[in-house]
């Protein structure tokens, strides 16, 4: 059943309107960020000459060398102790027994419901607490901002479902060949599970990259003030400096883009099959 | 079970005639290896939880505590009660604090009651399991207690480490010296011996009820209500004690004390509206006349309930935080005016992306890309596109039609009184502020991409044949689509609506990147609110109060959204 061509265009158009909605504000990014100082507050909308400069000083002025090599450590060791942590606790909903799995299974879930705003008080106190008693400070340091994304009930929640649609026969040969459930996890479930473990680090990075209010909450000094929090600094600082600015703007947003352009196939599935079964 | 003990076992059952000793042996084999197992789950959830736990679920209880302290630039205060509560919210305090323990209190007579229907239609007793289930609730409530009196003994032990004094031996007699609080050693005892007799009462019964070969365990609605009750009676005596110093104080300046009428009057309206719900929804299960008349009714008792709220919540109103309360009616505007929007314009998009055309991959791509992308970076761009200068983009574009420019971001006035210049609307009729009219938009194009590729994802799970069927009876597009698609979607659409208003409600990040200071805090959301309260103002008590409050309105609407969807959404 093939529909007359004019119908067609009529769908091409909303969604080539769509599509320019999304991107629009992108490209003009990238413009302003090319143009002179003259050209940016002028409303230009295309620069003259682009001005590649503009990177450079940005980079500079705005301290991002510093800032993206916090952001790229803060990403590395939430990441890693997400993985572990997650999978192991994941791995424990999925195919074991154990005495009040429902119970800690909806505190869990619980947790996905507390607004963000009820935790600032409290975890910025505990944070301090711990990194007053115990060998190295939380606050300004790498702890605070790292430990308590370790584990989310939503990285959980994710894993658990991909670890569920392993297949039972696998493991009832496993446990024949002697198999416990360290050896079935590492060497069965997790290769299978690679697509989840993926999506899991994808959305890591761009949370610890994206993350805002939490930084700003335990960061005073820039010694490990994460990227974002940096632009937002640096926004300030710079004043109406549009074309350092959006500079900036572009220099954050560069690696999530280029990331998601080699990811988006398994990210946007992620997406869809963990987002509906909640 | 084809594993290989269990092999074993009936192998030996085999070979030794003794049948009952093999069976008895491969129960215990059962049981250890479950034993086994169930430790090794507790070891895999161990570091997530004690994470978990600490950042996710005890800094509810931690706010709940901290929101009863004065706390002003301390990290311990003195305990105020329900002060905080009542210099956000004033009488409406005690109005939640009262409806609060009744609904408690009723929660916890239902789950009783559910309880006992379930074992009295087993025909299992259900009484006995009474005993366990109060003395376990006991212990939850004296943890509560014992976590409540150490907390401010811990949180003093870094002011006794200063300087020199700073050392690990310091630390742990310190914490020695606080668990041994006689205070709170009172209150772990409690929690000890609670604990202690409830499981030793649920491994009597469970004993006895075994051997008359009744398995069924009712013991969690007795644990949950006791801890709920206990809690309801918490909840009394603070708003109680809260009164009695209202009262006091009125009595002191010799002041008129309208709190009583207040308060019943408040109460009423809400009950009120609520018997106006419940009347209006019995209605459409009965016969016509009956019908019409309950809707006459609950029409009558929503008009008077509404009558006595907008009488007297202004009042109330106005002697608490207008801060809060505009950040609220912010977060109210900020809701209802992009989750509408956004889920129409995804659900347009995903019903176009989902034919056969080309460029899928490709426009889903792009709709994603606001999504992920750094949004302090986007709103960085939505501040110079909206920017306040006539040679800003979407001025410029303005200008190129005639129009006059605006402040946009800048803009603290009402888009009421824009559009309708004559009429001086009041703050709470202006509607939002052209400023957080902007964030909106924002907020629309962040998240119409993620919305259409969960659209996508529902209606890649309508089967095919539908269509098919449907365009052999001669159903066009337009049939198709309000018979076939929507209702089939409706749990995406619930799904997709329930996320937003958490997610709005929760909003914090892009609208504190694009506040202004000419704003005049107009575009001050809730959370921006509680965010302010505790990073500027260091009113670490207040904005726990704050956040409790946001929590239970987010909890309403959780409750209020699912009774809604519960009758329209189709699982089909």
């Amino acid at each position: 059943m093939r529909r007359a061509p004019l119908r067609y265009l009529g769908t091409y158009l909303i969604l080539a309107l769509g599509a320019a909605v999304a991107i629009v504000p992108f490209l003009y990014t990238i413009s302003v960020s090319l143009m002179n100082l003259t050209e940016a507050t002028g409303g230009a909308w295309l620069p003259s000459t682009p001005q590649w400069s503009n990177y450079a000083r940005a980079w500079n002025e705005a301290n991002f060398s510093l800032y993206a090599w916090n952001s790229v450590r803060i990403v590395a060791i939430t990441i890693t102790g997400e993985v572990v942590f997650c999978t192991l606790a994941a791995y424990a909903f999925a195919r074991m027994e154990f005495w009040g799995k429902n119970l800690l299974f909806s505190l869990l879930l619980a947790t996905l419901m507390l607004p963000e705003a009820v935790t600032w008080v409290p975890n910025f106190i505990t944070v301090a607490w711990l990194g007053r008693i115990g060998p190295v400070p939380w606050i300004n340091n790498w702890p605070a901002l790292t430990i308590p994304f370790m584990a989310s009930a939503f990285a959980i929640f994710l894993l658990r479902q991909f670890f569920m649609q392993v297949p039972n026969d696998l493991w009832d040969s496993a446990q024949i060949d002697g198999a416990g459930h360290v050896r079935y996890l590492l060497q069965i479930v997790l290769p299978l599970s690679r697509a989840a473990v993926m999506t899991l680090i994808l959305f890591g990075f761009i949370g610890s990259w994206n993350a805002l209010a939490w930084p700003i909450l335990v960061t005073t000094t820039p010694d490990w003030r994460p990227i974002s929090y940096g632009l937002l600094a640096f926004l300030d600082e710079a004043g109406a400096i549009f074309n350092l600015q959006m500079a900036g703007a572009v220099i954050t947003m560069l690696p999530i883009v280029v990331l998601y352009f080699f990811t988006q196939r398994t990210f946007i599935e992620g997406i869809s099959t963990t987002g509906l079964k909640g | 079970m084809t594993n290989a003990v269990s092999t074993d076992v009936t192998q030996n059952v085999k070979q030794t005639a003794s049948v009952g000793r093999a069976v008895h042996r491969s129960s215990r084999g059962a049981r250890n290896r479950r034993l086994r197992e169930a430790l090794l789950a507790y070891a895999f959830l161990l570091p997530a939880f004690v994470i978990v736990g600490l950042f996710g679920l005890f800094p509810l209880i931690f706010a709940a505590y901290q929101s009863t302290l004065r706390g002003i630039n301390r990290i311990v205060g003195t305990f105020d009660g329900l002060g905080n509560y009542v210099r956000a919210v004033d009488v409406l305090t005690y109005v939640l604090g009262f409806w609060g323990a009744v609904i408690l209190i009723w929660l916890a007579l239902r789950g009783i009651r559910r309880g006992q229907q379930a074992a009295a239609a087993a025909q299992e007793p259900f009484a006995i399991w009474s005993a366990p289930g109060v003395a376990l609730g006991a212990s939850l409530l004296f943890a509560l207690t014992w976590i409540i009196r150490m907390l401010p003994l811990l949180l003093a032990i870094p002011d006794q480490m200063r300087g020199a004094r700073n050392t690990p031996e310091e630390f742990r007699r310190l914490l020695g010296e606080a668990l041994a609080d006689p205070n709170a050693l009172q209150a772990l005892f409690g929690t000890l011996a609670a604990l202690t007799l409830g499981i030793v009462l649920a491994v009597l019964v469970q004993r006895a009820l075994d051997r008359r070969g009744q398995r069924g365990n009712y013991m969690s609605p007795f644990v949950s209500a006791t801890a709920m009750i206990g809690l309801a009676a918490l909840l009394l005596v603070m708003t109680w004690n809260e009164l009695q110093k209202q009262i006091a104080e009125a009595e002191a300046t010799s002041a008129g004390l309208d709190i009583w009428s207040q308060i019943v009057m408040i109460s009423a309206g809400f009950v009120l509206m609520a018997l106006s719900w419940w009347l209006w929804s019995s209605a459409s299960h009965r016969s016509s006349n009956a019908s019409t008349f309950l809707r006459l009714g609950g029409a009558a008792a929503l008009l008077v309930g509404a009558w006595l709220l907008i009488a007297e919540l202004p009042r109330a109103i106005g002697a608490g935080d207008p801060v809060w309360w505009y950040g609220l009616l912010a977060t109210f505007y900020y809701s209802m005016g992009t989750i509408p929007p956004q889920l129409i314009v995804a659900l347009v998009l995903a019903v176009l992306l989902f034919q056969d055309i080309k460029g899928r991959t490709f426009f889903r791509m792009v709709y994603f890309l606001p999504y992920i992308a750094p949004f302090v970076g986007t709103a960085a761009v939505f501040k110079i596109i909206f920017s306040s200068r006539p040679e800003a983009p979407v001025n410029a574009i303005l200008g190129f039609f005639g129009l006059p420019s605006q402040l946009w971001l800048n803009d603290p006035r009402g888009i009421f009184n824009l559009l309708i210049p004559s009429a001086d609307f009041p703050v709470w009729a202006a509607g939002p502020s052209l400023a957080l009219v902007v964030i909106m938009i924002f907020g629309v194009w962040t998240f119409f991409g993620f919305n259409t590729v969960v659209f996508l994802a529902g209606l890649g799970n309508i089967p095919r044949e539908l269509y098919d069927a449907a365009a052999i009876d001669g159903a066009g597009r337009w049939p198709q689509f309000r018979h076939i698609t929507l209702p089939l979607l409706s749990p995406t659409l619930y799904f997709l609506t329930l996320y937003s208003v958490i997610g709005t409600f929760k909003a914090f990040n892009h609208i504190y990147v694009l506040r202004t200071g000419a704003a005049l805090g107009t575009t001050d959301t809730a959370s921006v609110v509680i965010f302010q309260a505790f990073k500027r103002d260091t009113r670490i008590g207040y904005a726990s109060a704050l956040a409790i409050l946001l929590l239970l309105v987010i909890i309403v609407l959780t409750i209020v959204n699912n009774r809604v969807a519960a009758k329209r959404v189709h699982y089909g």
